[in-house]
């Protein structure tokens, strides 16, 4: 069965891959690791898991003002998540987004929806698309 | 977000690429915070360290410049990962210290001011009260806001470069009154407070506040701006902290209810026993440290005098190393007014533009590094690769010279 759900676009263009999801505030600052995109953040229930290719999901930044450097470090490297839905707005997806599609052509969806953390489970088949503003669940 | 006619054009590339590229991150960012308009700003901070910047970074920046940017308001820009003039003698690796050239080139492109530091407030970007910034670097975010009557929100790696060159931000967060009105207090019951427990005190703050903008009363009237400023780094460390309104320090606000416009809200009470909890999470051993490290946010010239008397007589043990990290400024008036001489006859060594947070610490072999600083303490350990001790000044000094 596949629910389809309207959220709010950040930016961004199409994306699919398994919903990795965090019910804790996130950082890739000291938190991911751009060169294997492991999460490394001590704090973090995905300590040890990995961000690459999936569709990222967790209720809202923390940390440093660098966050959004990280990030792209981590597209730059070809280990970023496919997409990123926040549940409250995390400034540093949104321009890690913006800047990976001038710098690298790479466009990540990054959508906002509150009820993400609680909808979505780790290991949902997901499909972001920014055109349109859904997330569909399978 | 609206807006006029000359943005969107800019939008369409009519100012050149880099503004372009400038307006589409407000746009976004804009409209993601549900600002309704762009705003002038007087002054722009930016981040300029390798170490988190990466090569991404280097190549955003990069990218900007090519694209024919200039900043459009008075810029400075965030602590190195080295220090400009002595890097070699503090053996960080040349390679490392070639990405951060290429940083340090890049600015001085863009039209930066040559001030690398995290307290521009005390040194090379002191802005009025009531003004508009577009300020990275969360401790001097809470400095602005909370002991200048600026107004800033605490801006994004990407943000700050395209606030730098449009002189623009998008008007949301703390630049609307009713985000800035205080929903907690916290209350200070340590009577005579260290130079830790100012720290400590901020951290907890940070730690417990959630959300909400707090208030904190009860501080002695003979706290300085310096104590203050470790203060709200610690709180920025410790939480998503923007602003504190200090009863007694910040402009026009002479009482807890002043704060919190009348509304009654929780209050919080700091005293020994929080103080020892923040110790518990900042302290993670008690070995030898084989770097003690000052200045996090980087030391004015008053503390590097108080530093200068502290260490007075004494010498670092073998095996020891003291790190001071500060502004060019201070450094350049420390060395002009024999200060400096005095801290390093120790055998202590001032440093100048850069930060211990954001250095290589860990490639210019130390295990164990000992500081007063929650912020250091914080960001190091949680990379988990160097071991953290959190302890006042007078058992730091005691720790390197004994």
């Amino acid at each position: 069965m596949t629910e389809s759900y309207s959220v709010r676009v950040m930016t961004g263009r199409k994306a699919r891959g398994l919903a990795l999801v965090s019910k804790k505030a996130f950082t890739f600052a000291h938190g991911v690791d751009p060169r294997n995109g492991n999460v490394t953040d001590l704090h973090s229930d995905l300590l040890g898991k990995n961000v690459k290719g999936s569709v990222l999901v967790y209720p809202y930044g923390k940390g440093s003002t660098t966050a959004s450097a990280w990030f792209l470090e981590t597209v730059r490297l070809g280990n970023a998540p496919a997409a990123v839905v926040t549940s409250s707005v995390d400034p540093a997806a949104v321009i890690g987004s913006v800047v990976a599609k001038v710098l690298y052509g790479v466009e990540i969806p990054v959508m906002l929806w509150s009820d993400a953390p609680s909808r979505m489970r780790s290991g949902d088949a997901v499909e972001v698309d920014a055109g349109t503003g859904t997330i569909r669940l399978r | 977000m609206q807006l006029n006619r000359q943005q969107e054009g800019a939008l369409r590339g009519e100012e050149g690429e880099a503004r372009q590229l400038a307006m589409e991150i407000l746009a976004k960012v804009g409209d993601a915070m549900e600002a309704d308009s762009l705003v002038p700003i007087s002054s722009a901070h930016v981040l300029a360290h390798y170490s988190s910047l990466h090569e991404a970074g280097i190549e955003m920046l990069e990218k900007f410049r090519d694209g024919g940017g200039r900043f459009a308001v008075k810029t400075s820009v965030d602590p190195a990962s080295i220090d400009p003039q002595n890097w070699k003698s503090f053996g960080v690796p040349e390679e490392f210290a070639g990405k951060q050239f290429r940083l340090f080139r890049a600015y001085e492109a863009l039209g930066g001011t040559g001030c690398w530091t995290c307290v521009q407030y005390q040194t090379c970007n002191i802005p009025n009260g009531g003004e508009i910034l577009a300020w990275a670097e969360s401790n001097a975010v809470v400095y602005a806001n909370s002991l200048l009557g600026c107004r800033t929100n605490k801006i994004t790696s990407g943000l700050d470069l395209a606030c730098a060159l449009t002189g623009l931000t998008p008007r949301y967060g703390m630049l609307l009154d009713e985000n800035r009105v205080a929903r907690v207090a916290f209350r200070l019951s340590v009577r005579d407070p260290s130079d830790l427990d100012y720290r400590s005190a901020g951290f907890y703050i940070g730690r417990h506040c959630g959300s909400r903008v707090p208030v904190l009363s009860d501080l002695p009237k003979s706290s300085t701006f310096d104590s203050l400023k470790h203060l709200g780094s610690a709180a920025a460390t410790g939480g998503p902290v923007n602003m504190i309104h200090f009863v007694g320090f910040t402009p026009g606000c002479d009482s807890v209810a002043k704060a919190t416009g009348g509304e009654k809200v929780e209050v919080i009470e700091i005293g020994r026993k929080e103080m020892e909890e923040v110790e518990g999470e900042l302290n993670q051993t008690d070995e030898k440290a084989d770097l003690v490290a000052l200045g996090v946010p980087q030391l004015s010239l008053d503390e590097l005098k108080v530093l200068a008397g502290a260490l007075a007589g004494r010498k670092l043990r073998r095996g020891s190393s003291m790190y001071v990290y500060t502004s060019k400024q201070a450094y350049d008036e420390a060395t002009g007014s024999g200060i400096r001489s005095a801290i390093e006859a120790s055998g202590a060594r001032l440093t100048h533009s850069t930060d211990g947070e954001i250095s290589p610490l860990k490639e210019m072999g130390f295990r164990t590094v000992m500081t007063n600083s929650a912020k250091l303490a914080e960001t190091i350990m949680s990379e988990g690769e160097i071991r953290m001790r959190y302890a006042p000044l007078k058992d730091m000094i005691a720790e390197a010279t004994s």
